[in-house]
């Protein structure tokens, strides 16, 4: 997996300029669960993984999102 | 499942919305969320107008006023109409059947059979399917399929995962024998294991509604909702169609030699903009093809949105020619399910008002 493209496409759902690895996603004024519909979308999309809303909902860091997704992968 | 049928057409189109036009900016301060992050949900799932009855109107009200426009219309004549399939999940009453008061508020004749179907978004399918065994039968000349549901009825005001996007409607569709013998492919699959994931907890004889059913709770994400009102897992429902329906579509596709090139439309149920674009951007088709607009101009209307896709966007053409379209309907169950079939030279192709 690409990670800085993910923080990208992470970063576009958030609507900033940039998404660190360590950055809380709850840190974010936007993360609710049209933000998180439009995650597990791009999820689908781009890295071919199913992922639920209750599994994005327990991950805390963005870095932690990237690993789960790339877990899926496998 | 595989199905196939050969000489059966759908020969009219019918489509009833309540007058009644609710709008998403209108509606949005009843949910406890910032303007901006609705007005992003507006712009990315397609929520704009729809159309909702007002309170107490049922689902037969519907269906009886879109029967007597089609009758006075003499578009099919009351003696004409052998069986009355109703697919709906919001019925008048547990019982009778639906389709029984329906027929004896029009006095229709008793030579016929009167069927409910308890089918959700699946349900366009699920009922041409129906209509067409019972074409097999010499006595069945035409059938009457309707697909109605007042789902807004059940729908909290307060969440905003749900009462935005519900619609109610009733289509109706003449269904016949066709004289070009032509095949008809249908594929169909159901997961009563994921039944729970679209859910109307209460209100049935598990859990009766009662004055604590009615309660709304935080139910999370600013949302309030009740027992008694319809529950949707919406990670579960997307990552659902967008697993299952793609391969349902192409392995139907693949076995009646049909490429997705040669299929004039895909008309598709419309649970949001997003989930059909969705779609269509993982099977490669071209959104031209595949219309996406129901949800913004009425709501998502149940299994009445395929009709509706075909009366808004394919009105003149329908009428006209007949074209190669492949119907895919996908929701509560759950149940999953596609048809390829040509389509139109239809008698009729509308939307009418109820008043």
């Amino acid at each position: 997996m690409d990670k800085p493209e993910f923080y990208q496409k992470l970063a576009e759902i958030l609507d900033v300029e940039e998404v660190k690895p360590e950055d809380a996603l709850k840190s974010f004024d936007v993360w609710d669960s049209l933000a998180i519909l439009s995650v597990l979308a791009m999820a689908d999309a781009k890295y071919g993984v199913s992922i639920k809303a209750e599994e994005i909902r327990s991950v805390v860091s963005a870095e932690d999102l990237a690993s789960l997704v790339e877990a899926k992968q496998k | 499942m595989r199905f196939t049928f050969r000489g059966k057409r759908i020969s009219g189109n019918l489509v009833v919305v309540p007058e009644n036009e609710r709008s998403f900016v209108d509606e949005m301060k009843n949910f406890n969320f910032p303007e901006a992050r609705s007005l992003k949900l507006k712009e990315v799932m397609g929520y704009d107008k729809r159309r909702i009855v007002k309170s107490g109107v049922c689902v037969s009200d519907l269906a009886v006023f879109g029967l007597r426009h089609l009758f006075e219309a003499g578009l099919i004549r009351p003696d004409e109409v052998d069986a009355l399939l109703l697919v709906t999940q919001t019925p008048d009453h547990f019982m009778p059947a639906t389709s029984s008061i329906i027929q004896g508020r029009l006095g229709l004749k008793q030579d016929m059979l009167c069927l409910d179907i308890n089918q959700a978004c699946a349900g366009y399918v699920i009922g041409l399917m129906q209509a067409f065994m019972l074409l097999e039968q010499e006595s069945v000349r035409k059938v009457v399929l309707i697909n109605a549901d007042v789902l807004s009825r059940k729908a909290s005001a307060r969440d905003r995962n749900i009462y935005p996007l519900i619609g109610d409607a009733a289509a109706i569709a003449i269904v016949e024998r066709d004289v070009e013998d032509s095949i008809i492919h249908a594929s169909l699959k159901a997961d009563g294991s994921r039944a729970q994931a679209l859910t109307i907890p209460a209100g049935g004889l598990r859990l009766p509604s009662t004055p604590e059913t009615a309660v709304l709770e935080d139910v999370g994400d600013n949302n309030l909702r009740a027992k008694d009102h319809l529950f949707m897992d919406g990670s579960t429902i997307f990552n659902f169609v967008q697993t299952e329906v793609p391969q349902l579509i192409e392995g139907l596709l693949a076995w009646a030699e049909i490429s997705i090139g040669t299929v004039n439309y895909f008309l598709c149920h419309q649970p949001n903009r997003f989930m059909v674009q969705k779609l269509a951007d993982k099977m490669k088709i071209p959104y031209a093809k595949m219309p996406s607009n129901v949800v913004e101009h009425f709501g998502n209307n149940g299994s009445a949105t395929i009709p509706t896709v075909m009366a808004f966007n394919l009105r003149e053409r329908l009428l006209h020619e007949r074209l190669l379209v492949c119907l895919s309907g996908y929701g509560g169950g759950l149940v999953w399910a596609a048809m390829l079939l040509k389509l139109g030279k239809l008698s009729f192709n509308n939307i009418i008002e109820y008043k």
